[in-house]
């Protein structure tokens, strides 16, 4: 698997045209989480969805993308492609993103949409409801498709979100039900880009309640997240 | 199509898709439900959403000039203004598809209210370049803010004026200025002219009025066609004697800021046909009756003088029809409520008076002088088409004795004035507060008793009548001693804080209908399942609380909006608190006669009992609004009597 998997980076790398390869070079590195205050940094929500759940087999079908800068969602830079897979056999997931096969045909070269995507992403971090999912998901498709490294620091809502409102009496609460508790809509759940607004709504409630809870600057917020998450696991032992 | 096309292609559709769903958004929602797509887009685009958790704020007087348009996307956005003693009050509501700030934007200045988040909220806010491109741009959303800038009223007054103008095809209104409607040239003489000349004059003008005025162009007479028929019809006149002998002296006049409807109004009054239109004590316009009808169409001053006329309580009672198209023709003419309701109080007053006229020369003079005495709505001159009757007599006696004579001389004709009165339209009280009853057929000190029990006794009932009697007045015969009785009941409660404060507890008894999550609080189930009632829940607690504070503070007036309106001049409340109540109370009451004038025209019962859904978008924010203010003088009153 590995070997197929450094066979398939190979090959796309070598598979990439002069300009393509040109904007790879150009792609910035991610600035580190630092001092910026909260409500001054940009950051990406994103939201993928895929052929499945198994991170190491399941392909990169949509990439919904939403900005949060100076405190706001600026409506206008947005980011939503699919991506064109040979895909046979439609799996059950498909009745979760409800992209049907003719969709995906007509979908983008995966290549010129990651670019585009990690362009769109310039040295920002990202945010993601259960983050590590898409993370490992593009992860992957960088790799496999650009020959890419992607190591911009994701932060994961679905942590933010019980750290920052311990009120919350669900355990293991679902997007869903924390739109719910901010009485959230969401336009269409499931659709990359509705799923990513919805997100970053959620965010910017979040982020007013770590500003009140002196939280002010990025770099603290994930580092108490980490300690949370320790905290978190060291209960569960 | 190029490989890069068919990308900008492709990303353009995935960017429709939250785009899309904001517009989708905001087309449930005035004004943009009237902009075109392309509008509507560049609009979305530019627009920035942002969380304000409830309590933070969102704009600030001290921040300057306003640099973004806001569009409330969920939750709800407050109106706060700061009282010098750091209290804070909400003005308004701001709620889920509306905007804010207009004007100050327009001003290109700050906001004068601080918006803070009343809840959680999202608003969507637009650059103020963006903002005035638009403004340039898109018809309907210029015609929003500009009217926006004005007060939601206004707004109200200007649709409803617009109907008028679409329905009649004229562009006038009862709020017209007198200085825009009068001859600007009224034909006038010095009193010492004869009078052959002055009629020559007259000829000449084709006009049925002059205006004898002194050296200073004060007015100082008028002769009319119909003095003219009076002159000759006396077989002494002469034409060679001056005018000053022949005409009315001191004729009425208004300034020329007044309207056409007081014009209207003081013509019906005071059964004249000319007002002179006075500035700076010079005569600058004369209005005749035909000027006002000519162009309002309007026959009130000849409706009010067949009333008053009119040979039988049969041919009263076919006139109250006209009444109610009359009120019609007047809100299609965009009146105001107290135009309408003063107008109808008006017109039964003149019934009442014929009424009392007829059944005296029916029945033969009791010959006992008597003040025929109304109360409730019709004591504050709140009348709509739907009347119950609620009046009393008062009459003078010396003793308990002669009171029982002269009531028992009264009461057969008080009772058959009662009865004329249902005939004519005036139900019948159901709770007997008629003056054919003998317990309220009573003599000055009779009257005076029963209201101190009233106040000394604090009975639920007795509560219950102290907000039905103390609105009272005289409509028919002399007034002074309803004035000695009103003098002496101001101070009686202006010394009596328990009863004051049982006041403001009953003034608290019907809450507005606001909730604070839903619009309005209507019946879940029953015959009145969605409805609220518009008169009990919105219009009782401006009317308790009103009468409270005048009484409380020695105003005899009884019109509500007369009582704020002195309670604002005596500095019992805030002057912005005071034309906010009155605002709101107009409203609720145009909503209520509206109601009326449909269950009329569709042959249904009167009802005060509303859906709120089947008003309009802004007509449901303004009823809101309205009802809030209602809270606000019940919180004030709560707060000044320590509820």
């Amino acid at each position: 698997m590995n070997s197929l998997a450094t066979w398939f980076s190979r090959r796309s790398t070598a598979s990439l045209t002069d300009s393509q390869r040109q904007r790879l070079d150009r792609l910035r590195d991610p600035a580190p989480l630092a001092e910026q205050p909260l409500l001054k940094q940009r950051f990406v929500v994103v939201d993928v969805e895929t052929t499945g759940l198994n991170v190491s087999r399941d392909q990169v079908l949509s990439i919904g993308a939403v900005v949060i800068d100076q405190g706001g969602i600026p409506l206008g830079q947005q980011f939503e492609r699919t991506l064109m897979r040979e895909y046979r056999t439609p799996g059950p997931s498909v009745l979760i993103h409800g992209i049907a096969p003719s969709e995906i045909a007509a979908g983008d070269d995966p290549t010129e949409v990651l670019l585009d995507f990690m362009e769109f992403v310039g040295d920002s971090p990202l945010l993601a409801f259960h983050a590590r999912f898409d993370q490992q998901m593009l992860t992957r498709a960088m790799k496999e498709s650009l020959g890419y490294k992607f190591r911009h620091p994701f932060l994961d809502l679905a942590e933010m979100a019980p750290m920052l409102c311990p009120q919350m009496s669900k355990p293991q609460a679902g997007l869903d039900d924390w739109l719910e508790l901010f009485g959230l809509q969401v336009q269409q759940r499931h659709n990359a880009c509705a799923d990513a607004l919805v997100s970053a709504e959620l965010a910017l409630v979040l982020f007013n309640r770590a500003v009140r809870q002196q939280i002010e600057n990025v770099g603290r917020l994930a580092e108490r997240m980490r300690s949370w998450q320790r905290r978190q696991n060291a209960h569960s032992f | 199509m190029s490989k890069a096309d068919a990308f900008a292609e492709a990303g353009k559709t995935a960017v429709l898709q939250n785009i899309q769903g904001t517009i989708e958004f905001l087309q449930k929602h005035p004004p943009f439900d009237q902009m075109q797509q392309g509008h509507l887009l560049r609009l979305v685009e530019n627009c920035q959403l942002r969380f304000y958790a409830q309590g933070e704020s969102i704009l600030h007087p001290d921040e300057g000039p306003v640099q973004h348009f806001h569009i409330v996307k969920q939750g709800r956005v407050q109106g706060k203004r700061s009282h010098p003693g750091g209290r804070q009050d909400t003005t308004f509501e701001i709620s889920t598809g509306e905007c804010f700030p207009i004007a100050a934007l327009l001003g290109e200045r700050a906001t004068r209210t601080a918006h803070v988040a009343g809840t959680d909220c999202f608003c969507l806010l637009l650059p103020r370049e963006i903002f005035v491109e638009l403004f340039s741009l898109s018809a309907p959303f210029r015609d929003f803010a500009l009217r926006g800038v004005s007060s939601l009223l206004d707004k109200v007054k200007q649709r409803v004026q617009l109907h008028a103008v679409e329905s009649l095809g004229e562009d006038y209104s009862l709020d017209t200025r007198l200085d825009e409607l009068a001859h600007r040239d009224p034909v006038a003489c010095s009193p010492d002219m004869p009078l052959r000349d002055a009629v020559r004059l007259m000829h000449e003008q084709n006009v049925g009025s002059i205006i004898a005025v002194d050296d200073q162009h004060s007015p100082v007479g008028i002769f009319t066609l119909r003095d003219l028929r009076r002159v000759i019809a006396a077989a002494s006149a002469s034409l060679e004697h001056p005018l000053r002998d022949m005409m009315t002296p001191n004729p009425f006049h208004l300034p020329p800021s007044a309207t056409a409807f007081d014009a209207a109004m003081a013509m019906t009054e005071r059964h004249i046909a000319h007002v002179c239109v006075v500035e700076n004590d010079r005569l600058v316009g004369v209005l005749s009756e035909r000027d006002l009808f000519s162009l309002q169409r309007i026959d009130l001053v000849h409706l009010a003088r067949t009333l008053r006329h009119a040979d039988s309580v049969q041919a009263l009672a076919d006139l109250r029809e006209e009444v109610g198209r009359l009120v019609e023709r007047m809100l299609a003419h965009g009146a105001s409520s107290t135009q309408i309701t003063q107008l109808i109080t008006l017109l039964n007053d003149h019934t009442v008076c014929r009424v009392i006229e007829l059944t005296l020369a029916e029945m033969g003079d009791p010959g006992v002088p008597f003040s025929w005495l109304c109360f409730g709505s019709e004591g504050r001159r709140e009348q709509t088409l739907h009347t119950d009757q609620d009046n009393g007599i008062l009459f003078e006696a010396r003793d308990a004795a002669e009171a029982a004579l002269l009531r028992g001389k009264l009461l057969p004709v008080a009772q058959r004035i009662n009865q004329h009165l249902a005939t004519c339209g005036f139900t019948l009280c159901k709770g007997n507060i008629m003056a054919g009853n003998p317990e309220l057929c009573l003599s000055r000190s009779e009257w005076s008793r029963r209201f101190q029990s009233f106040v000394r006794e604090a009975t639920p009932e007795n509560l219950l009548s102290s907000t039905i009697y103390f609105d009272l007045r005289v409509l028919w015969g002399p007034t002074d001693g309803c004035q000695a009785l009103q003098k002496e009941l101001l101070a009686l409660i202006a010394s009596n804080s328990t009863f004051q404060r049982l006041m403001a507890e009953n003034a608290l008894r019907h809450r507005p209908p606001v909730g604070r999550f839903r619009d309005f609080l209507v019946v879940r189930k029953g015959a009145d399942k969605d409805t609220l009632d518009v008169k009990v829940q919105g219009l009782t607690p401006f009317v308790d609380g009103a009468r409270l504070l005048a009484l409380a503070n020695g105003i005899d007036a009884t019109s509500t909006l007369e009582r704020l309106h002195l309670l604002v001049l005596k500095g019992v409340i805030d002057e912005k608190d005071g034309a906010a109540y009155e605002e709101a109370y107009h409203f609720i009451q145009q909503v209520r006669l509206q109601l009326h004038q449909k269950q009329s025209r569709a042959g249904l019962p009167y009802s005060n009992r509303l859906d709120p859904e089947t008003l309009n978008h802004l007509d449901r924010r303004i009823l809101r609004e309205s009802f809030r203010q209602a809270q606000r003088l019940q919180s004030s009153l709560a707060l000044r009597y320590q509820l």
